[in-house]
Order: C-alpha cells, then structure tokens, then sequence
C-alpha cells in the first residue's frame, strides 16, 4: 500500500507530458509484446516440422506488425502532445499567469482547439477572473482615495485645533501630538513619538487624572488637570479622556488636550497684586487723615489748625493722591493685558468689516497700511460697523472712508471719515451705550473701547468730518506670522503594542533610534571640534518626518580650510551658534531613551564624550554602528562606506546632501532601516546590551550568526553569549571616575582620553585603502580577545593610525573625511 | 503755596471770571474757596443743563469744566462752545476722576485747553488756571498725538 502510495505522488509530481508520453511508451511496449507474444504462439503452433519459410514469413509478419504498432503509436504521441498534453499545459499556465501574476490580457485560446470547451471555458474563468480583479482594484482604489481624502482632512482638522493634543499609551508613551502640542511643550525639546509624555510635563496631575479615569472605566468620563511643564515655563490647563479599552492586557490609552494658561495666571496674578497695593497704600493715609479729622472735629469751633497738623494733613493727602494717580495709571496701561487679545493683521480687520458693510449697503472705501493690531477683531469690526451703520442710519453721508495711521509710539488710530455734518458727542455717547448689533448679543460699544483701553471722539471742525479712535498696540506687518506647524506626527500601532521597558528585550524593529552624525574641524577627537550635529529619530521601524534635531556648532577655533572644503561649513556660518555644551545638551535630549546609531559611531561618540563635563550629561546610551552592521551582513570583502552601503541597499543621497550632516544622517537612517529586515533574516532579532565584553570578531569576519560587541572599555572578556542577537556597544565607563550628577564633575579630573588605551597597528594601506574606512572587526581581535568595543576599536584605530603614521590616508576614516577629500 | 506776591497776583486778575461745572459739592466748595483767594470772580453751576447757554451769556474767561455731569457730559458742553466760533476766547480747563491718557486725548480733541485728573493737587490746579488766563488765545494739543493747533 505504502509503496502504491509512494508510486501514485512521483508519478503526480511528473509533468502531464511526461505523464502522456509514458501512457503512450506503457501502450507501445504492451503492443509489441502484444504482436511478439502471438508471434512466438503462432511459430509454437507451426511445430519443427513446418515450412522455415511460413515461419520466416510469419515472423516477417511479427516485425512489420510491431513497427507498424510502433510507428502508429509514436505518431498518436506526438498527436497528443502537440494538441491535447502541450495544450493544456499552456492553458495552465496561461490561467496561473492570470491568477497569480495578475495577468489581464485574454487567454489564448488557439492551442487548445482540441479540447473542446476546455479553452473558452479557461478564457471565460480568467476573462471573469480579470473583470473581478479590475472591479476590486477600482474599489480598493476609490477606498483608498476616500480614506486618504478623509486621513488628510482629518490631520489638517487636529492640526488646526486651537489646543495642543497628545494622544498617549496606557504607559504614557506619546503616539499623536500636533503643531499646537509642539509649541506648547517644545520649549526645551520637541516632543517625539514614542517618548513618556512625562519628558514634557509633570508626572503627578496626569497620573492621578490617569488613575481616576482608568479605574472608572467609563469612556465617556474625562478629567480636568492643571499641570507644567517639565521646565516650569508653562502652566498648562488640560483635559484627559481615556480611550475604549482594546486588549485587556494593555493598560488603555488617553487624549490629552492642553491650553496654556500661564498668561491667564500672570494676569490674574498681576490684578491680584494690584489690587492688594491699592488696598495697602490707600489704607495707611486713609486712616491717617481720619484720625487728624477727627481731632480736629473735636477742636471748639473756630480754633486754629495747628500747622503741624495741617502740614500732617496735607502730606497724607499728597501720598493718598499720589498713590491713587500712580495705581490708576497702572491700571489703565494693564487693562488690556488682562485680557487676551490677539495680534490682527489690519488687512484680515478691514476684510471683515468690507464684508460686514456690504451686507448693508454701505458704501465705504479703506485705507489701510499693513499692521498687525493687538485686538478683538471680531469686537472691533462689530464696532466699526455699529458706528458707520448709525452714521449713515442717521444720514451724516451715504459715503465712508476708514482710514488706518500708524501714530508715533507703540500705537496707530482708525479714523472714519465722511462729507457731511459732524457727529455729536452726546449723540455718540449715546450710541456707544447701546448694543452694537443682535449679532454681537449684549456687547455695547461703551464695552468694546473699555477691552481696547481706548476711546473715540469726533475731532472738531475737519472737513472731512471724522470720528478718531486710537489703538493701543499696533506694529508695522513686516510679515506673516511664524504658523505654528501644521503637520500632526502619529503612529497609532504603538496604542497596541505593549511596551517592553528594557532594551535588551525588545525586537530590533520595535526599540526607538536616534540616527546622528557630525561635522568636524578635524579627524582628531583630542584637538578638533564638532561644527554641525544632525540626528533623526526612527519609531517602530520608521522615520519620524519632523523630528530632526540639524545644528550648526560654534567649535570655538577656526575651521580650517581643508574641513570646510569638505562640509561647506564655514567660519560665518557658525557666528551666533550654541557651543558644544548647549547644542550637546540640546542633543542629548533629543536622543534620550533611544539607541544611538552612527555611521562609523565611535568617532562622533569621542567627540561628544570629551564634552559630557561641560554638556552636564552623559552619552550613554546604547550604541549600533551601520559599518558594524553592514560587515555582519555582507562580510569583510565588500566596502562599507555610506556611500558603498547605500548604492547596495538603493539608497539615494541627493549630491547636494551628501557631507551634511542632516543629509548623511537620513542616509544613514535609510541604511538602518534597510538593513533591519536582513539582520532578522539571519536570525539576529534582537540587542542585547550588557555591560560587558564580548568578542564579536568570529561573527562579524563571518558575515553572520551573532554579533556581539563589547561593552565597556577594559572590562574583563567573557564568553560568547548563547542565542541569535545583536550586542550593540554600550558606554565604555570601567576606567572614569563616576559623574555624581550633571556638571558636577570638577574639570580637574577630566575623562580619561579614549587613546589612552593600548594602541593596536593598524592593517597594511592597501588593505585600509580598499576598507576605506577602519575595519570595526580587525583581524587581531579573535585571537587576541583583549578588552575593547567594536565601536570604539574603529574609532581607535583611526586615531592610532592618524597618531602613529602620521598618514591619514592609511586608516583615514571614510566618512566624513574620505581618504581623497580630507587633505593629509 | 504759592512764592508769588498775592496781592499783585490779585490785581492782575482782578477782571477774570471762572466759571465752574461741577456736581460735587465738596470740591465746588475748595475750588470756590481757591478761586476767591487767587483774586478771581467765580461763578458756579452743578449740573451740565444749559450750560452752553450759561457761558454764551456770561462768557467767561475760563470754565472749569467736570467730565461727568448730570445731564449732559463735559464732553458735549466742551464740543457744543468749542462749535460756536464767537465763544473761541473761552478758556476750558477739564477736571476728571478717570485722567487715563486717553480720555485726556481725547478732551484735548475736543477743544479743552487744560485736562487736570481728580485728585489734583492744589497748586498744580492753580498753576494751570494762571497758565490759562494769562496765555492769550488758546493754544491745546489737537489730540492727535503730539501736533497743536489753536481754537482761535
């Protein structure tokens, strides 16, 4: 049975040709054997006592028979093959072309002019098949439009909400925020996706908020909150709402929205203290006076003031006076602090109040220069309006002119103008006491200049008649306004996605990178400085467009001509910049909790280390280096510069990026992110990171398997760990003194520099040559095991060779400084 | 207190008249009692009704003039004298509680010669009245922020 089974399955696994053909060969043998086997009958029949010659004939017979039988069986093969076996397999074919390779030309239906209906019935399934398909792709395609259609509406709609909105996990990781949440936190650092929305704001009040929600389990349920920000800049007013809960174990997200109230505050604060100086400085001359009146009310009538007294008196009066003045004065300039009023262009003000005009036939004509007001439009054109409407109700003139003038100082005057009698006060005063319109509810023109700090008057005997009403704050619309960005940044996957705290347990696809690079004055970290840092974040194994942290760096030194030659950087370019320790603080922020990832990383990682004294901050975070990454993936053989890498991954570096640190930064990102899936591919699915030494050599010089890097400068070796991931280099700290805490560290006792290590020789300058760039694995590490990082053993070799050789060409680092561009 | 000779001051403004609008009694009282001092005539009224016509018929030579009044504001009796060109040698000195820069603006656009803000101080008062009466036709800011003009 089994052997039947066995013979069955081969024989299905044969093509249907060679199916057929064996059909006809099993057919021809049986009938030769067939025409042999009556042969030999026959002859035995004949007996010895026949005629040889009516057995040479019958054999005769046999033969032509068996040929014959042959010869017709070859020909109905071939017929066969040709327009029944040939034919159905190019039917087949032509259906599987269709079906799998969506296919949507019509099926040739000549080949199977035999088979009957087999052929239009196959033209009919895949012609059928293709119809559906184009129908479904027409769907999926309008969905998708419509989707799109309704994503972009949607994304222009949260980014155009007035209030910051963070949409966070139940971890409170940020998975949405928009241009107004950016402004509202981004006074230190920009949020980021994937970052603890406590980076930004201070934990208690949305952990309380949090935990009252989420335990009332209701979705509909939210909480007010007061929180600041993390630098205490900002007061914000927030609202929380937790979202449906969708698998239980994952604690629910929430919505944040959030307002700035701190200028609510300062004004609130600014009228509180106001109001309390009014009340402590009226107070002491006040009762001072009541009780020197109050003597004298007690004097026989007709006794003289003492002159002491009335000295007393009038001094008191004076200081009540005095302070009353001073107070009034300060209320009056504060008034329109109090209030929020915002900065209009006078363009968007004169529209309105066109348009308002128009609806009720008035006709007026606007002279306006470009300035941004700080008022009410709204108020102010319902002002405007109330007051030409009344004017022409009133049949001053049918014709108006609004003029707008800037005036000398802070302010500028709108003034309406008309050919007819003049306004009278009394009657304006009137006016100004009603309602404006039933449109503007209650609000009076009385109201109006009252939120302005303001008046209006008609000035006497001027021809046009006109009524004047200054503005406080007006200034010249140089222009628009900076918008706040528009974009809103989201990746809603990682709602669902149950975060793992510890980097050393979390797929390569799933952990948070910061890619960077730098610009130098030089290629020695001991002497040369850094002139532009760039880096990119990468969140659930994709670029976040619009986190990108790109800065010039004052280097404090001249940048020599050759380095400029290089990155374009020049001396100019980099007056007014941050120094390295505010633009290193600035960062170390943006790279916080994330790992760092570099082309060629210890280079750029001992420039910021020699800085971490002055920054205030250590760089240690958990390090991946793409040369590294690219010698596990395509061995030693292949040239792992940035440039060699991306041709080989497909990606593009714009010529005019290339040797900017923001353009090598994507590009490199890119590479990251390319090389992700051919890691996994090979089984290396995660990072560990642990403060130890591990030889990586074997892995990388094999181009696969494990590849582990050292952890920590000088620690002592250890064993190969078991199991496929990938080690990435971790901050090298065994021989530093340990920072007590940021900027404390006295620059007497400085980090000890990273050439203060054993130097190793570098590899012949042919070999380098071809490396062009340090090899990250030398060919000593293996059999020597000695204690060093991956990372950093790049980044050594370099400088031993630029110290030892004096010749940077020979181990000359490819990036940013190539042997050919970086003159020795 | 003033460093002038009283008496000469007393002869020098011996043909003057003030007239005073105001509708509280006590500072009626003390301007009543300062303008008498400084040797001027003083008239008075405590309500703004028919004020125009109080100052087209006794045509003062200056009129301190409250901005809130019964009535009829400061304001309006300010831009009503200020209208008729044959009261053009009537100095008006406007007194108001609420002495913001804009209301003082706008007081001078409306033809006062003189904005003082209550509580004032007694010599400042008198300075602005001699300032007033001696200045010869009237000389204001237009109100217009800086420019002057007269009401001649």
């Amino acid at each position: 049975m089994a052997a039947g089974a066995v013979r069955a399955d081969m024989l299905e696994r044969l093509s249907l040709r060679i199916r057929v053909a064996l059909f006809f060969a099993f057919l021809a043998c049986g009938s030769v054997a067939a025409v042999a086997g009556g042969t030999a009958l026959a002859l035995r029949r004949l007996g010895p006592a026949a005629d040889p010659a009516a057995g040479a004939a019958l054999m005769q017979a046999g033969l032509v028979a068996g040929f014959v039988i042959l010869g017709l069986v070859a020909w109905v093969w071939v017929l066969f093959d040709q327009n029944i076996a040939r034919a159905i397999d190019a039917i087949a074919a032509g259906m599987r072309a269709r079906t799998h390779a969506e296919i949507d030309a019509k099926l040739d239906q000549a080949p199977g002019r035999y088979l009957g209906d087999l052929a239009p019935a196959a033209a009919a399934v895949t012609a059928h098949l293709a119809e559906t398909r184009t129908a479904l792709a027409e769907a999926v395609q309008r969905e998708t439009t419509r989707l799109s259609a309704e994503k972009s509406r949607l994304e222009t709609l949260l980014a155009d909400v007035p209030v910051g909105v963070l949409l966070c996990t139940g971890d409170h990781q940020i998975v949405f925020y928009n241009g107004q949440a950016v402004d509202l936190l981004g006074a230190g650092a920009a949020p980021g996706l994937a970052r603890n929305v406590f980076d930004y704001l201070r934990e208690g009040p949305v952990r309380q908020a949090y935990a009252r929600l989420a335990g009332a389990n209701d979705s509909d349920a939210v909480a007010d909150l007061m929180c600041a920000t993390r630098a205490g800049a900002r007061l914000l007013a927030g609202r929380m709402r937790v979202l449906a809960r969708r698998d239980p174990g994952i604690a629910p997200g929430y919505v944040l929205t959030l307002r700035d109230i701190s200028g609510d505050i300062a004004a609130h604060a600014s009228r509180e203290a106001l109001l309390g100086e009014v009340f402590e400085r009226v107070r002491r001359p006040a009762a001072s006076l009541q009780a020197m009146l109050g003597l004298l009310a007690e004097e026989e009538a007709g006794a003289a003031l003492p002159p002491k007294l009335a000295l007393m008196l009038l001094e008191d009066a004076r200081t009540l006076t005095a302070a009353i003045t001073e107070l009034g004065a300060r209320y009056d300039a504060g008034r329109t602090d109090w209030r929020p009023l915002a900065q209009t262009r006078s363009a968007d003000l004169m529209d309105s109040l066109r348009a308002r005009l128009e609806a009720t036939g008035a006709d007026v004509t606007i002279d306006a220069p470009e300035l941004l007001l700080r008022c009410d439009g709204f108020e102010l054109v319902a002002l405007l309006a109330g007051l030409i409407e009344r004017l022409a109700a009133a049949g001053h003139a049918r014709a108006f002119r609004v003029v707008l003038e800037e005036e000398d100082g802070p302010g500028a005057r709108i003034d309406i103008e008309w050919h007819g009698p003049a306004l009278g006060i009394g009657v304006l005063e009137g006016w100004l006491a009603e309602p404006l319109d039933p449109e503007a509810g209650e609000l009076t023109g009385r109201q109006v200049l009252s939120d302005h700090g303001t008046e209006v008057w008609p000035d006497l005997g001027t021809e046009p008649a006109r009524l004047s009403m200054p503005v406080r704050e007006a200034r010249r619309a140089v222009r628009r306004v900076a918008p706040i960005a528009r974009a809103v940044v989201y990746d809603f996957e990682l709602l669902s996605k149950a975060r793992n705290d510890r980097v050393a347990d979390s797929r390569l696809a799933d952990l948070t990178y910061v890619v960077f690079d730098t610009e130098t004055t030089g290629l020695t970290p001991s002497v040369d400085e850094i002139v532009q840092i760039a880096a990119v974040r990468l969140v659930n194994g994709r670029r976040v467009e619009g986190e990108v942290l790109d800065l010039l760096v004052d280097p404090g030194r001249p940048i020599p001509p050759g380095s400029t030659e290089v990155h374009g950087i020049t001396d100019a370019m980099v007056i007014g910049a941050p120094g390295i320790a505010d633009a290193g603080r600035r960062f170390h922020r943006f790279a916080e909790g994330a790992v760092l990832i570099a082309h060629n990383a210890p280079f750029d990682m001992e420039f910021l280390r020699r800085h971490e004294t002055a920054i205030g901050a250590r760089f240690d975070h958990p390090v991946l280096d793409t040369v590294l990454l690219s010698a596990v993936i395509f061995g030693q053989q292949d040239s792992h510069t940035l440039d060699a890498l991306a041709a080989r991954l497909g990606v593009v570096i714009p010529e005019a990026a290339r040797h900017t640190a923001l353009g090598d930064t994507v590009a490199t990102a890119e590479v990251f992110l390319r090389l992700v899936p051919m890691l996994r591919a090979r089984g290396l699915e995660g990072l560990s990171i642990r403060r130890c030494r591990i030889a990586a050599a074997d892995a990388a010089r094999a181009g696969a398997g494990d590849l582990r890097a050292g952890a920590g400068r000088g620690a002592p070796p250890r064993p190969a760990a078991e199991g496929p991931e990938l080690t990435a280099t971790h901050p090298p700290r065994a021989r530093q003194p340990a920072l007590p805490h940021r900027g404390a560290r006295s620059p007497a006792a400085p980090v000890p520099a990273p050439w203060a290590r054993p130097r190793r020789p570098c590899r012949p300058p042919g070999r380098w040559r071809r490396w062009r760039g340090c090899d990250p694995v030398p060919a000593d590490w293996r059999a020597a095991r000695r204690p060093a990082l991956l990372t950093a053993g790049a980044g050594r070799c370099r400088r031993a060779a630029t110290e030892t050789s004096g010749d940077r060409r020979c181990c000359g680092p490819s990036y940013p400084f190539s042997a050919r561009s970086f003159p020795g | 207190m003033s460093d002038r000779d009283p008496t000469s001051a007393k002869t020098a403004t011996a043909a003057k008249r003030i007239l005073v609008i105001e509708d509280e009694d006590n500072i009626a009282v003390a301007l009543d009692y300062l303008i008498s001092r400084e040797g001027f005539q003083q008239e008075r009224m405590s309500t703004g009704a028919g004020a125009v016509e109080r100052i087209r018929d006794t045509r003062p030579d200056l009129v301190l003039l409250d901005v809130m009044l019964p009535e009829r504001s400061g304001y309006e009796i300010c831009q009503s004298v200020r209208m008729q060109p044959d009261l053009a040698g009537v100095r008006i000195l406007m007194m108001t509680a609420r002495g913001s820069a804009m209301e003082r603006r706008k007081g001078l656009a409306m033809g006062a010669d003189g904005f003082i803000s209550k509580p004032f101080d007694l010599n400042e008062l008198r300075a602005e009245v001699h300032r007033l009466l001696k200045s010869g036709p009237a000389v204001a800011d237009d109100g217009r922020g800086g420019g002057a003009g007269g009401h001649a």
